[in-house]
């Protein structure tokens, strides 16, 4: 029973850190139809620079604020300057983010080389909090992956707050559902798709340095997080923030139930759920049928 | 329709090509023997093997993207299953080679099939999507299944039949022979199945399926056995592939491994097949020559440290933004300006 919770939770604190990194999948892919194969990579910006900054300052919040910034500063670099010349063709967007991939991770490796590191985050938030306590059953879990659970509800609640409350999410909305018209109608749209792609990117860097906070940073999580990222928008619908969250719960407990209880079939149960969910709702759990 | 000056050009660079590879080997020996290269080995094997196995790779792609409008990342798996296949039954279960051989060619197709039923519903960028997380679950599977695959460490000694460590020229001689078959057949067999009506169909299916679906097509049949070939293909390619390395392991199946696939068919140009193996020769030169650039760059003590992925990312980008049609869409425009496009069939 007991390690049935902390796999639970385990597979809510990894939930946690694939929605953050999906959002922002979703929410790129969603508006602009881009397949951001850099997503993994911005992710990988935010854990290392977020490393550098707290290995050299010792703060933690700084880092915290600094590092998505950063990964924010180069996905609208590859937006602007990149993307732009080959928008609306699907195939040349994917090799163009895969590029920046490449480069970027290849940049990464040789400036960190294969070490496996980790973030310390500040004394409040880290320890073991005791959970429950009864006769037979004593949980204690590590503060700080509660207080990644407890961000990413924040997060997702203000990014509820920004598409369903302003102007910018309206505009947004609008665009997931039909891009032409709203260009139409006098919006600049490519301003739209710069702040979205920026929006994009700080959710992949705030998941960066919170996964190498909560967990560790290691050469390769670029690409475990652009699978995720890739899984969970399949599974729970393209440009939904409730198919992100729902998605990122079924990958992130499913992941981690099958490491704990079939360790060399894991995977094979992430890949059931894909296949399933392919198989009876193509446009995924809460997705909507997008027209081009 | 082809002009005659067109066919002309093409047959005559087509057979002067053919000659090149078919003398390559001999021509590399004797290079070796006065002293212009050090190692024939070298340029058989390394350079020679390792193009044609990943250019029938990378053809496997090419037909399905330039001709179906199916991009798919998940050629790679599919030559993974190849691989393991051989390496699981040959080199770590003990059986015969041609059983291996078997294996490798009926499983993959198996696989490959599967992996249409699951992803041909889907169009464009999802059909993109889909097929790189196929691709990255079959890499993770291979990682976490010890019992198939070794895991991380993987499969040593799964060489060809014929490997013989005594005599390294004549065992790559004979293997580079064998993967130029193969490569040839590969290239006529697809360049054949275009031109057939199951081609022009899967090609009408690639501009547009919804007309072809209201002629009567069933577009979701072709799709699915045009991506069942291809995987047949890649899986050939996963036969050839362990050969060459000698072991097998997840490492072989990797997004960076996958990437290289798609940046060779981009390269060459997907609509031309010949591109493929254009492709691979520039994709095998360049990374077996870049390190010597790179660490000459970084002797000048740059900020950043750069590897030779960064070259290639470069390249790659340099591709994506001017290069759409590839290094072969250049030529041939260039070549044949005045001309109709060989591939606007």
């Amino acid at each position: 029973m007991q390690q049935f919770i902390i796999v639970t939770l385990n597979g809510l604190t990894q939930a946690a850190l694939f929605f953050v990194v999906a959002s922002g999948f979703s929410l790129i892919f969603g508006l602009m139809r881009v397949v951001n194969m850099a997503h993994g990579t911005l992710y990988a910006i935010g854990a290392y620079i977020g490393w550098s900054i707290w290995d050299t300052t010792g703060n933690w919040w700084i880092a915290l604020t600094v590092a998505p910034l950063v990964a924010v500063v180069l996905g609208v670099l590859m937006q602007r300057f990149l993307l732009t010349r080959v928008q609306g063709d699907d195939l040349q967007e994917a090799l163009v983010t895969i590029a920046v991939s490449i480069i970027v991770g290849d940049l990464l490796l040789q400036r960190y080389g294969g070490a496996i590191r980790q973030v310390q985050p500040p004394e409040i938030i880290t320890g073991a909090t005791t959970l429950l306590e009864t006769e037979s059953l004593r949980v204690i879990y590590p503060t700080f992956r509660l207080f990644t659970l407890f961000a990413a509800i924040l997060i997702g609640f203000l990014l509820w707050y920004l598409l369903n409350r302003t102007k910018l999410g309206m505009v947004i909305r609008a665009g997931i559902d039909d891009r032409a018209m709203v260009d139409a109608l006098g919006i600049n749209i490519d301003r739209t798709f710069i702040l979205v792609f920026g929006l994009g990117a700080l959710l992949a860097g705030l998941g960066g340095f919170f996964g190498a906070s909560a967990l560790s940073l290691r050469p390769g999580d670029d690409g475990v997080y652009l699978l995720s990222s890739l899984i969970v928008v399949i599974v729970g619908g393209m440009g939904s923030l409730g198919g992100a969250a729902l998605g990122a719960i079924l990958v992130g407990l499913a992941g981690q139930y099958g490491l704990a209880y079939t360790p060399t079939y894991a995977i094979l149960i992430t890949f059931v759920i894909m296949v399933l969910v392919l198989a009876v709702r193509p446009q995924g759990i809460l997705g909507r049928n997008i027209t081009r | 329709m082809k002009t005659n000056r067109q066919l002309n050009t093409r047959t005559t660079l087509g057979i002067i090509s053919i000659i090149f590879l078919i003398t390559y080997p001999p021509i590399m020996i004797g290079l070796a023997r006065v002293g212009v290269i050090r190692e024939a080995n070298f340029y058989i094997l390394q350079i020679g093997v390792q193009s044609l196995y990943l250019a029938v790779l990378s053809m496997s792609l090419a037909f399905l993207a330039g001709y179906g409008g199916m991009v798919s990342l998940g050629q790679i798996a599919i030559f993974g299953v190849g691989s393991y296949a051989f390496a699981n039954l040959v080199a770590m279960n003990g059986h015969p080679a041609w059983v291996g051989i078997i294996a490798a060619l009926i499983l993959p197709s198996i696989v490959a099939f599967l992996f249409a039923l699951i992803s041909v519903r889907t169009e464009g960028i999802y059909f993109l999507m889909i097929t790189l997380a196929l691709a990255m679950l079959t890499f993770s599977f291979a990682l976490q299944n010890r019992n198939l695959t070794r895991g991380f460490s993987g499969i040593n000694d799964t060489q060809a039949p014929w490997f013989d460590p005594e005599n390294l020229i004549s065992s790559s001689t004979t293997f580079y022979y064998i993967a130029l078959i193969i490569a040839l057949a590969v290239f006529f067999l697809f360049s054949y199945t275009v031109k057939t009506t199951f081609g022009l169909a899967l090609q009408g299916i690639r501009d547009n399926a919804r007309r072809m679906r209201a002629l009567g097509f069933n577009v979701t049949a072709h799709k699915i056995a045009a991506f069942t070939l291809a995987g047949f293909v890649a899986g050939i390619a996963g036969l050839l592939g362990v050969w060459y390395n000698g072991q097998m392991s997840p490492g072989a199946i990797d997004l960076t491994r996958n990437i290289n696939i798609l940046m060779i068919a981009v390269l060459g140009g997907l609509l031309y097949f010949e591109g493929s193996f254009v492709g691979a020769i520039f994709f095998v030169l360049v990374t077996t020559f870049a390190s010597t650039f790179t660490n000459w760059l970084n002797a000048l003590e740059l900020p950043l440290k750069l590897g030779f992925n960064t070259l290639i990312g470069i390249t790659f980008l340099l591709v994506a933004l001017f290069l759409k049609e590839g290094i072969m869409g250049l030529f041939w425009g260039f070549l044949l300006k005045d001309e109709e496009e060989p591939s606007a069939t």
